[in-house]
């Protein structure tokens, strides 16, 4: 059996890269963010009081759902793992080909990897993608609810606001450049079965989109995309997002940084996971409240 | 190779393949362990019917639904950006462990037995079957607050909800099915036997009744209200 929700909020690193990251791009958004990683802490912040016996109860109660398969906590944890470990290979290769591409003698093997823009674009809108999905299995509501979503993204407070600002500046605004959620519609239009196929996280999410086929996939992704960038703009417009904003966010935490943004991109997506780390913690808090009203 | 070797490799391969059919193969839903605690899902009445009776937020209040699972579903009640208390209807057949806290409680609302668990959080049984709890958020709500908000939902229709009200009684009353081998056959077109629509029986609590799993059967028991 593998670990519970609660064990896996548990696990997570109090202090590393990603967690450097995050801090970082939470000084962009109200409200901050704070590396929640302690169940009991998360409970008794729920239920409002940090009564032992009723904290124990939540717990059992919490790790009793996420065992449920039919529950869906621990299928969205699987979902942000999935599209974590593609980002990471997809990352290390591009990495290597920057390395690479600096030895004679493999110079050729850079010019292979794939790290063209739409690459990015499909690698963006299966995040967003990933998203919905999770979104649906924790709140039960049918596969397919793309309103439903769009209305939830405007409720996003606290972690899973920092999580979608990581989003936007980490995989938008940063490798695509500062007009990226206007170009990835057309980006999105370029995409073949070709390209969906080059991605790791296609292969671990394939079972989970509704429809079968890869076009059933991409239009189902595309749909997900339409909701996102009708809120995504208004979030970067709020917020005043750009490429540069983010890189001077990530430079107060991580350091000074000479490179270009897109390395910056590669760099993060190679050597952080910031995105199963705020997927957990959102997860987390969703099982809490539903196990602090059942007990 | 020796014939047993063969013999042994093939077992072996066999054996193999049904453990890999057996832990790989989609097979995990015909497995038990798919539901909170092993309760059917059927036997638990669905989040959906629970979204309408959830209180009717006031002016400058905003309710937003965040989850609706079967046999559960939960809200937030914001006022502007902030969010006051999290406000949620369950099901107890998966969690019978909670119907527990409400034997010893003397106190009522609406005459269902009334819970305060901490400091924010206030839980109500109706008709010993769904609990419904508010729990303060943010700057946080006094009891007095928390059961007027537990009194603003709609009980008596979540009360209706529940299967021993929905159900019709399976004989019609006054008549008894005979022992078998003294029943006389029945003739086309049923004479004297009248179609009763189902009613439907809302248990009512007795003031003097403390719910527990054990008078379940007599609250069947009981002749309809």
């Amino acid at each position: 059996m593998s670990a519970t929700v609660l064990e896996r909020l548990e696990r997570l690193p109090r202090r590393n890269l990603t967690v450097l990251a995050l801090k970082g791009v939470s000084t962009l958004v109200p409200g901050g963010w704070q590396n929640q990683t302690n169940p009991e802490e998360l409970i008794s912040d729920v239920l409002g009081s940090d009564d032992p016996e009723l904290v124990q109860q939540v717990r059992a109660r919490a790790d009793e759902l996420s065992r449920a398969r039919h529950e869906g906590y621990r299928r969205a944890l699987s979902l942000y793992d999935a599209v974590n470990r593609s980002q990471k290979a997809a990352g290390g290769l591009r990495v290597l080909a920057n390395v690479a591409g600096a030895l004679p003698l493999v110079k050729r093997l850079a010019v292979l990897t794939p790290a063209s823009q739409t690459l990015q674009a499909v690698d963006l809108s299966l995040k967003v993608a990933a998203e919905m999905l999770a979104f649906t299995q924790v709140n039960g509501l049918p596969g397919d609810s793309f309103a439903a979503f769009g209305d939830s993204l405007r409720e996003y407070t606290g972690e899973a606001r920092v999580r979608m600002a990581a989003l936007v500046c980490f995989d938008a605004l940063l490798p695509l450049g500062d007009n990226a959620l206007h170009r990835l519609d057309g980006l999105l239009g370029q995409v073949g079965s070709r390209e969906l196929h080059q991605l790791p996280s296609y292969a671990g999410m394939a079972s989970l989109l509704p429809g079968r086929g890869d076009a059933a996939h991409l239009s189902f992704v595309r749909r997900g995309v339409d909701q996102w960038l009708g809120w995504a703009d208004g979030f970067v417009g709020d917020l005043g997002l750009s490429g540069q904003r983010a890189v001077r966010a990530l430079e107060t935490t991580i350091g000074p940084w000479h490179g270009g943004m897109e390395q910056l991109a590669t760099f993060l997506d190679a050597f952080t996971d910031t995105y199963s780390h705020t997927g957990v913690q959102a997860v987390a808090r969703r099982l809490v409240e539903r196990a602090a009203a059942e007990i | 190779m020796s014939r047993s070797l063969r013999w042994g490799i093939g077992l072996l391969l066999i054996a193999g393949l049904l453990l890999g059919a057996f832990f790989f193969l989609p097979f995990r839903s015909w497995l038990p362990g798919g539901t909170v605690a092993n309760i059917a899902t059927r036997e638990v009445v669905n989040g959906t019917l629970f979204n309408r009776l959830f209180p009717k937020p006031q002016t400058g209040e905003l309710l937003v639904f965040t989850q609706e699972k079967r046999g559960f579903s939960q809200a937030r009640l914001k006022q502007g950006a902030e969010v006051r208390a999290l406000l949620s209807i369950s099901d107890v057949a998966s969690s019978p462990a909670s119907r527990n806290k409400f034997i010893h409680t003397e106190e009522r609302l609406q005459s269902w037995p009334l819970v305060d668990q901490g400091s924010q959080a206030s839980a109500l049984l109706v008709a010993d079957r769904f609990q419904v709890k508010v729990i303060g958020q943010g700057s946080g709500l006094d009891a007095q607050q928390r059961h007027e908000l537990l009194g603003a939902f709609d009980l008596a229709a979540l009360a209706a909800l529940s299967p021993e009200a929905v159900q019709a009684p399976a004989i019609a009353p006054g008549r008894q099915a005979l022992p078998p081998g003294r029943q006389s056959p029945l003739r086309f077109p049923f004479p004297g036997l009248k179609r009763q629509a189902p009613q439907a029986r809302i248990p009512q609590p007795a003031a003097n009744r403390k719910p527990s799993i054990f008078n379940r059967a007599n609250a069947a028991l009981e002749p309809a209200a």
